[in-house]
């Protein structure tokens, strides 16, 4: 009966096709405005405006991706001014894959995917299947049960646990693949995986995912200190009302942005992550704390947890809010919670050290 | 501190949480209960969700405070966290699936570890509804609710069937629990958020929150 209760579900989404917004997110009816665009500015203006982008870029990254190396050595300054305005949606995958170290990754280990994917088991595959229909189930493409979104985020998920048995499966990281899927082929959306969370160019993220959590109980602690600092008025209303980050930040560092934010808000925001790293989400974070912080302010314990995970449509217009994160400077400061937490805690250890050498052996 | 408690009418606030294993239908079960929505598209928990209630038990307003946890064992470094200061749990297996009711001694251990001994406790077998595919029957659960006197009740939240009476049911033995101990004023350590502690008896009893009133000076 589950089965049955499933396919007439389904049976209920194909045969009447709801209207769709520009990513492929069902639009319920009730929403107003499914990808907060400024309407004010006409389409054709977009338009132009899109298309020169995208010739910047293409000018930028060369046929492939060639000359982007060159180009970043060049004038980084100027990559990062670019990817901060958003990368054209026609270019993201090949982009993200360019800027996360996943694409160099992938040509050090051909073949590697493949073996992973059809050789070996692994002990979470129950888990991860019973996930698989509750990762952006409202996206078409994640849809359709055993459909081609379905089956290409079971191979990703099913893979890493196999490419690395301590991090193994872990809820949350299906929304970090499925979000990879929608721009990339599934060796591609692996690799960037393990970029990630091996930490190719930025620092290492699977300890967001390893046995405690450590990284997630880091950052927390960062952030609850970064808002002390950066909104004191709010951070000690937070104090009083016995709010904690981990009961509303949790999800945004576990996820970056991707599991309850507005899809092209969430894209943004994997722009700029990719490229300068996790101290975006600090960022954002802090701004969306910074931007609705005379409503936080006023709000007892419960209305504010409420508040927190259902942030107003104009809070989170990228062209509003990601100016606002850039402006709030954390490195420094950062860094020495860091240094805090871990003397506190001690090191947060690896567990594996990513080398193509190892890569390879382990299979 | 409690201007805006005015508009928030209620005797006494329970803090209940929703544990059990990745899948049981614990979120669903918080959705129909306190909005009345279930979702066959909700996504896995990550972290720990929110919601309230309140009902009414004899002539008092209780407001149940419940919290929703990541089922995934690895989350229980951040969720268990949670525990601290509840009085009332729903430990939620699905009767479909067997394992997931072998779990629920681990989860009963976890939860009693962390929370005060008389905390009440509700064995819920979730998704009453898939009747042909039951894997675990009413009576090795009905044996071990009583082994661990526990409570228990089959539930669906698809089906809207037994959520409410499971959730009042725990709320209503909290409240007698509460009320039939003799007040004293304490001092918890594992406050909630907002209102009065009251300590009911010995340490060892279910610690509620009271509005502020009678029992607070």
């Amino acid at each position: 009966m589950e089965k049955k209760r499933l396919d007439d579900h389904e049976a209920a989404t194909i045969s009447s096709p709801r209207s769709l917004d520009r990513f492929g997110f069902l639009v319920r009816p009730d929403a107003s405005t499914s990808d907060g665009l400024v309407k004010s500015r006409s389409a054709q203006f977009e338009r132009i405006r899109e298309d020169r982008r995208v010739r910047k870029w293409r000018k930028m990254i060369g046929v492939g991706g060639s000359d982007w190396k060159h180009y970043l050595r060049k004038k980084p300054h100027v990559v990062k001014r670019r990817i901060r305005k958003g990368i054209p949606d026609c270019l993201r995958g090949l982009v993200w894959q360019l800027i996360s170290g996943s694409r160099d990754l992938l040509l050090m280990n051909p073949g590697v995917y493949e073996q992973l994917v059809i050789y070996e088991t692994s002990a979470s595959e129950l888990d991860i299947i019973r996930d698989i229909s509750r990762t952006f189930p409202s996206h078409v493409f994640f849809q359709q049960r055993h459909g081609p979104g379905q089956r290409s985020l079971y191979n990703v998920l099913k893979a890493y646990p196999v490419f690395d048995r301590d991090v193994g499966y872990v809820q949350g990281m299906g929304f970090l693949a499925g979000l990879l899927l929608l721009y990339m082929s599934e060796e591609d959306a692996f690799w960037l995986l393990v970029a990630l969370l091996k930490g190719a160019v930025h620092a290492p993220m699977e300890g967001l995912y390893l046995t405690g959590l450590p990284l997630v109980q880091q950052y927390l602690f960062q952030f609850e200190h970064l808002v002390q600092e950066h909104l004191p008025k709010l951070g000690e209303h937070f104090a009083q009302e016995m709010i904690n980050p981990s009961m509303y930040a949790s999800q945004w560092f576990i996820t970056v942005f991707s599991y309850s934010f507005p899809f092209h808000l969430a894209l943004r925001i994997w722009d700029v992550f990719l490229f300068e790293g996790v101290k975006i989400v600090f960022k954002v974070g802090l701004a969306l704390l910074k931007y609705c912080h005379d409503d936080l302010v006023k709000l007892p314990f419960e209305k504010l947890i409420h508040a927190l995970k259902n942030f107003p449509q104009d809070a989170m217009n990228p062209d509003i809010l990601l100016p606002l994160a850039y402006s709030i400077k954390i490195s420094r400061r950062l860094e020495e919670l860091r240094q805090e937490y871990e003397k506190k805690n001690g090191k947060i250890t690896q567990s594996r050290e990513l080398t193509e050498e190892q890569t390879v052996q382990r299979l | 501190m409690g201007a805006y408690r005015a508009d928030d009418d209620y005797d006494y606030l329970f803090k209940v949480v929703l544990i059990g294993d990745s899948g049981v239908g614990k979120s669903n079960l918080l959705s129909r209960f306190t909005r009345n929505e279930f979702s066959l598209e909700s996504k896995s928990t990550i972290g720990v969700e929110f919601a309230t209630r309140s009902i009414k038990v004899d002539d008092k307003v209780v407001k149940a405070q419940i919290w929703d946890t990541a089922g995934q064992e690895r989350y229980r470094a951040i969720t268990s966290a949670y525990y601290r200061g509840a009085v009332g749990a729903l430990l939620v297996y699905d009767v479909t699936r067997h394992v997931t009711f072998e779990n629920v001694a681990r989860w009963l251990k976890e939860l009693r570890d962390h929370t005060d001994a008389n905390i009440v406790v509700m064995l819920v077998g979730n998704k009453a509804d898939l009747r042909h595919l039951r894997a675990v029957s009413v009576e090795d659960a009905t044996a071990f609710a009583e082994r661990e006197s526990t409570f228990f009740m089959e539930t669906s939240a698809l089906e809207s069937m037994n959520v409410e009476n499971a959730f009042t049911e725990v709320l209503t033995q909290i409240h007698s629990v509460v009320s039939k101990k003799a007040l004293e004023v304490g001092n918890d350590p594992a406050a909630l958020p907002k209102g009065q502690t009251i300590n009911v008896g010995s340490r060892d009893d279910v610690s509620a929150v009271k509005k502020g009133g009678c029992c607070s000076n």
